[in-house]
């Protein structure tokens, strides 16, 4: 059996680099056209072409959403777009449009049609009509339990893709159009203003029935799957699936080392200890902006699985800095501000090969050899003296203590 | 076109379908129906006594686990003897296909089917029918029409879905602020969003929550022109608890698709107030924030 897939987003090209270099197998990118994002930025033609040969180097695949509910004008220029992601070696497209598994097929021969989970499949008979148009892999939809993909897994040869880690849609995907009617802004042509995550009162007939206090919100919590990995896994899913095309390189690089690691430990042990599952979660939360749970993989989502009042938004850590080189000789890393700190804060290291390494960051100069007491400017190129070694695309945040 | 409503509970049928051609009813796998099996057959065979065509609809999403109640209410389908069925779950496509109903098949892309190219995509694989998208500017729809004359169904009265969800928005918010309220498949309830006005009508039920538009749509000037290319024009009848107004609605429907060219709009209006809109024919909804 191959290895589970871990698929990570990023919305640009820096952020699809780390996905690779921090142990993703595959990412999905949007380009600037056909992808439901509109506000991530999206790669041009030539940012998909470097992709491409990025990821080719490290063995990755890479995956273009076409995902957007077109309109007949929309399709304008899709088969010569196709034509041009094959010829880069783009690996597979994420559709929600079934027309376009023909024309992929015409156009672009070589690039598999996944089918989005904008078509919400949640059951072992829609799967095989998939695979019967002609889809090569299926994006289950986020409403399906453990129990549920497990026993769709069972009977279809398809292989699944099942979302485990970011923002969750509060309706089925693809099905709410609430920001199309109150702010004309089409949810389903990448414009969604996430309307269903703002406040509401509630009427029954004329009468004010929802509290004045705390009005009603569809707002989900953000999904984390991280104790039903080992099941899929064992279920012979074929992909893993972290959402966040408009996320931080932060998160990018923290979610995904920590499942990398986590479906390399149950691949070598065959399973993980609850110690080790607590582990990764606490891992997992350093990247959090939202609260977390398991969503509807335990079954139904009752209200301590939705964010009432506050948004929720916000980090439990801080991201200070990012690492652009690094000097062996001298054990001087250049790195790059993301948030403020201080000289004499203890820090700590995380990247494709080094594990939430402490340092106190005790010498730090400007590009002007000025030194810096207070790092509060943030893009800023700073110098620090190392106590051991990094590399570019490590990342530096505030010490956790557990 | 044919002229279509939903039977959604126990209506006067014999003052409703002499100005319409069939009804749409339905028990699983859809929400805001409220008959019985019994109810549902009795419908049906009402219909066929006066000559009139009887549609089921299934358009929600089928779980895993719901599969077998998918079979056992396809039997009861199969049995009546159905002139079709909406549909929206690809897995409904492939259980109708071992009961020989593909044909009977009418694809309700609900939000998500919104041009040519995948209505023909659905035609190909053997249906009878789809049903566009409502999230269609006039000149979109007009479009589909003309690639495919015939062969698609349109919402053409009621409250638009715009949004459907497996929570339950109001169970959980009932729980969170500790009250009890008896909301479960009540067609009473409205949010209204803090910085607006308008009431949306909000209904929960078994499969989760289902929110709609505040306007009523109506497309009385439109019709003319696309009625020739219109397959079935539906009147959906959900939050519409006066007969009247849904007689009228069929009755100048009706009119209207047999040439009659003295329908008058301002009549209706004045005679049944409501918020109506033409949805989205004249608003585009592709504005995207840079």
């Amino acid at each position: 059996m191959n290895k589970i897939e871990l698929l990570a987003p990023a919305k640009d090209l820096n952020k699809a680099k780390i996905a690779i270099m921090y142990g993703a197998d595959a990412v999905y990118v949007g380009g600037k056209f056909y992808s439901l994002r509109s506000r991530a930025s999206n790669f041009d033609l030539k940012d998909l072409e470097e992709l491409s040969r990025f990821a080719k180097q490290y063995g990755a695949r890479v995956f273009v959403t076409v995902n957007i509910v077109f309109h007949d004008s929309d399709y304008y220029g899709i088969r010569e777009y196709l034509r041009f992601l094959e010829k880069i070696g783009i690996d597979a497209v994420i559709i929600s449009s079934l027309a376009l598994i023909p024309v992929v097929r015409q156009e672009a021969p070589h690039i598999e049609c996944h089918i989005s989970t904008q078509l919400s499949s949640l059951n072992s008979s829609a799967v095989r009509t998939l695979k019967e148009f002609g889809a090569d892999r299926i994006v289950l939809g986020r409403e399906a339990s453990m129990q549920q993909i497990e026993q769709i897994a069972r009977k279809v040869s398809v292989p699944l893709e099942v979302f485990i880690h970011g923002g969750m849609c509060s309706n089925y995907s693809g099905r709410c159009v609430l920001s199309n009617r109150m702010t004309l802004r089409d949810a389903n042509r990448g414009g969604c203003a996430h309307s269903c995550r703002w406040k509401y009162k509630l009427y029954d007939g004329d009468e004010l029935i929802s509290d004045p206090e705390c009005l009603l919100s569809m707002s989900s919590k953000d999904l984390r799957a991280s104790a039903y990995v080992e099941r899929m896994i064992k279920s012979g899913i074929a992909s893993l699936k972290i959402e966040g095309r408009m996320k931080s390189e932060y998160y990018i690089g923290q979610v995904v080392k920590t499942y990398r690691k986590m479906i390399d430990e149950i691949y070598e042990k065959g399973s993980l200890t609850s110690d080790r599952l607590a582990y990764y979660d606490n891992e997992l939360s350093k990247a959090e902006n939202r609260p977390s749970d398991d969503g509807f993989l335990s079954g139904d989502c009752d209200n301590s699985k939705h964010l009432y009042g506050v948004n929720g938004a916000g980090v439990t850590h801080d991201y200070v800095a990012y690492v652009h080189a690094f000097d062996s000789s001298r054990n001087i890393a250049v790195i790059e501000i993301k948030n403020i700190f201080a000289k004499g804060d203890e820090l700590e290291v995380f990247g494709p090969k080094i594990d939430n390494k402490h340092f106190i960051a005790e010498v730090m100069f400007d590009e002007k050899y000025n030194l810096v007491e207070l790092a509060n400017k943030p893009t800023q190129l700073l110098l620090v003296r190392m106590p051991f070694a990094v590399e570019k695309g490590d990342m530096i945040r505030k010490a956790a203590h557990e | 076109m044919e002229l279509l409503f939903t039977l959604r509970k126990l209506r006067p049928l014999e003052k409703l379908l002499p100005f319409a051609d069939g009804i749409i009813t339905g028990k699983y796998f859809t929400t805001g129906y409220h008959l019985s099996l019994d109810e549902i057959r009795q419908a049906c065979r009402f219909c066929r006594a006066f000559h009139k065509k009887f549609y089921i609809v299934m358009d929600d999403f089928v779980c895993e686990d719901e599969k077998i109640l998918l079979y056992d209410y396809l039997d009861f389908v199969d049995s009546l003897g159905v002139d079709g069925i909406y549909f929206h779950d690809l897995g409904i496509y492939n259980a109708a296909k071992s009961y020989g109903l593909v044909n009977k098949l009418i694809y309700d892309g609900k939000t998500v089917l919104c041009n040519s190219l995948d209505s023909a995509f659905m035609l190909d694989q053997g249906i009878d029918a789809v049903q566009i998208s409502r999230e269609l500017t006039l000149s979109e729809v007009k479009e589909i029409l003309k690639n495919h004359s015939g062969k698609v169904d349109m919402q053409i009265f009621g409250h638009l879905r715009m949004s459907y969800s497996r929570r339950r928005f109001l169970s959980n918010y009932f729980r969170q602020i500790n009250k009890d309220y008896d909301y479960l498949g009540k067609e009473t309830l409205t949010l209204v969003e803090e910085q607006r006005e308008y009431r949306m009508p909000i209904v929960e039920d078994d499969d989760g929550t289902y929110i709609y538009t505040d306007y009523i749509f109506e497309m009385f000037d439109e019709i003319c022109d696309l009625k020739k290319d219109i397959k079935r024009g539906i009147v959906d009848t959900l939050f519409i608890e006066d007969d009247a107004l849904i007689c009228q609605v069929l009755r100048d429907y009706r009119r209207i698709n047999k040439g009659n060219q003295n329908f008058i709009k301002d009549s209706f209006l004045h005679n049944y107030p409501n918020d109506y809109s033409s949805g989205y024919f004249y608003q585009k909804t592709n504005i995207t924030k840079e």
